[in-house]
């Protein structure tokens, strides 16, 4: 390759990227647009992005305070949802990852257990709520809990498909040579698996995120949905609309960390 | 490709031993399948015996029982009723003794070269030492002539590349019985040719100790490589048709090996057996008048 053509294909990549910023300025701008004709419609009863982005950047400028309960940071609030939301997925995955493999590896497995996830998927994580509340005897460690059982189904069904779709071609390789089973683990299965669990990490993790929200509406206290809920009592829209703005940024982020991830591991022959 | 695949010729001469014992013995094999409708018979009434050093193909249509006789003989099928000996005992399952090529070559896609056939000696021939075993790997590597291509994943290799890594994996284990499964299936006719070669001057480095059994649907590649080639009826419940000698001396020569009468003898009778028809009846094609 000459060193023209690396140039070029470098400018055509900053070209690329530049082209998909201006698209995205652009967007941004129509919905911008939109919420102020909204804004001047409801006579300001709706505020608009310019009130909004004055108590936005007040809300990003000064993250990290704590003057009592009703008085905190979005810093912290935020940092105590995403403890929380990374406690419960934790948990949630230490648990289903096993199960997942489990679940493909053995037909028994998948036919005792598979029913009875399809109806506890659909059921709203939510509604674990009251189970959490009696069970542990705390609104905290039940949002924990909450986030936990979010995480399991996602994971859980995508690590089994995994499993269950290892190429008879791999599987005859470690057949031929010998492989002893923690080869067969670790050279085969964990490696052929890998992005399968990583997509279910990466919805599980997407879900938990909208939930936390929800989930702390219930439970009060710290955290972003707290925030929300909170702010709507004190009657500032702009206050939510920069938490859905903020919610919406960090979601963005944990979930393309996650992507990039699942990039990282995937391997075609 | 870095290869000498201009020699068309195998190296060195070999004086091959008078007499080689049997080493693979199969008697009255079926294989049959389940499936709703009910049995389902893949192979049935074989009978062969193949002996040390000896290169044997099977050769047949698509869906006659190659693979699964050929699975039968690495201990991936069992036998309905029969049964397969290596060297008088039983198979009852994959064995290091014999080392498989597989159809799509198999290389795992997230290790590089080196890592697939380091894995696959590893749990092949666990008594040696890791220095060992790295030894085998590189001296199978360079025997392949891709040492220098050691650290590439798969997908950044040729089909003939990820073939000779198989090979080369296969031999590494060092087996008495290789079995390669339509091994030359995906590749071109010019790559093809240069890997019969690479084959057969692994196997004469190896002082023609190896018994190779071969699946294939190519007449003139089972015609080049092998002792014996072992015809297959039409599945299902396919059995063997016949079994034809080549008397082909070695080292063979693929340029000239197409002169030998002996060659056009088999061929003729092997294209005799496979194909019903050899040339297009021409009042069978369909033009309007």
């Amino acid at each position: 390759m000459n060193s023209n053509s690396i140039t070029s294909k470098i400018s055509h990549a900053v070209f690329y990227r530049l082209g998909r910023f201006f698209y995205f300025l652009c967007g941004f701008g129509i919905m911008l647009m939109l919420w102020y004709l909204i804004s001047l419609t409801t006579k300001g009863e709706m505020p608009g992005p310019f009130q909004t982005m004055n108590v936005f950047f007040d809300l990003v400028l000064h993250p990290f305070y704590d003057y009592g309960p009703n008085e905190k940071g979005i810093g912290n609030q935020l940092v105590s949802s995403l403890i929380r939301v990374s406690q419960g997925f934790l948990m949630g995955s230490v648990l289903a990852i096993p199960i997942g493999i489990l679940m493909g590896s053995s037909k028994m497995a998948m036919n005792l257990l598979n029913p009875m996830i399809q109806i506890l998927k659909p059921v709203s994580p939510l509604a674990w709520f009251p189970i959490g509340l009696v069970a542990f005897q705390s609104a905290q460690t039940s949002t924990v809990f909450v986030i936990f059982i979010t995480s399991l189904w996602p994971t859980l069904i995508n690590t089994a498909f995994g499993v269950s779709t290892i190429p008879s071609d791999h599987k005859n390789v470690a057949k031929a040579f010998g492989f002893s089973t923690y080869k067969y683990v670790t050279k085969i299965l964990i490696p052929y698996t890998l992005p399968h669990i990583i997509t279910g990490l990466r919805l599980s993790i997407g879900i938990a995120w909208m939930v936390i929200v929800a989930a702390e509406m219930l439970s009060g206290g710290i955290g972003i949905g707290f925030f929300v809920w909170d702010s709507w009592n004190a009657l500032s829209l702009e206050k939510v609309f920069s938490a859905i703005l903020i919610i919406g940024l960090v979601g963005f982020v944990l979930d393309k960390s996650f992507k990039s991830l699942q990039t990282r591991f995937t391997y075609d022959n | 490709m870095t290869t000498d695949t201009n020699l068309l010729t195998e190296m060195e001469e070999i004086k091959t031993p008078v007499k080689q014992p049997t080493i693979i013995e199969i008697k009255d094999l079926k294989i049959s399948f389940k499936t709703p409708k009910g049995e389902y018979v893949a192979v049935k009434d074989i009978n062969l015996s193949i002996k040390k050093g000896e290169i044997v193909s099977l050769i047949g249509h698509s869906g006659c029982g190659k693979s699964t006789l050929m699975n039968a003989i690495s201990g991936m099928q069992m036998p309905s009723s029969g049964e397969v000996t290596m060297n008088g005992k039983k198979i009852t399952g994959a064995g290091p003794d014999r080392g498989i090529v597989f159809q799509n070559y198999s290389l795992l896609p997230w290790m590089n070269v080196y890592k697939n056939i380091y894995e696959a000696v590893d749990s092949a021939l666990k008594d040696k030492t890791t220095a060992e075993k790295k030894e085998i790997v590189e001296k199978n590597l360079k025997m392949v002539h891709l040492y220098e291509h050691k650290d590439k994943l798969p997908k950044q290799l040729s089909g003939g590349m990820k073939q000779r890594v198989a090979i080369a994996r296969a031999f590494a284990i060092n087996p008495s019985v290789l079995l390669l499964d339509e091994p030359f299936g995906a590749l071109d006719a010019l790559t093809k040719g240069s890997m019969h070669i690479e084959l057969l001057k692994l196997w004469n480095l190896d002082n023609r100790n190896k018994t190779i059994i071969m699946v294939t649907h190519d007449i003139e590649e089972a015609i080049f490589l092998s002792d014996r080639v072992v015809v297959m009826n039409n599945g299902p419940a396919a059995t063997i048709k016949s079994i034809e000698n080549v008397n082909i001396a070695r080292p063979r020569n693929k340029r000239t090996i197409v002169d030998i009468p002996a060659y056009k003898e088999v061929r003729e009778k092997l294209l005799t057996q496979l194909m019903v028809k050899s040339s297009i009846d021409d009042e069978t094609v369909g033009f309007e008048e």
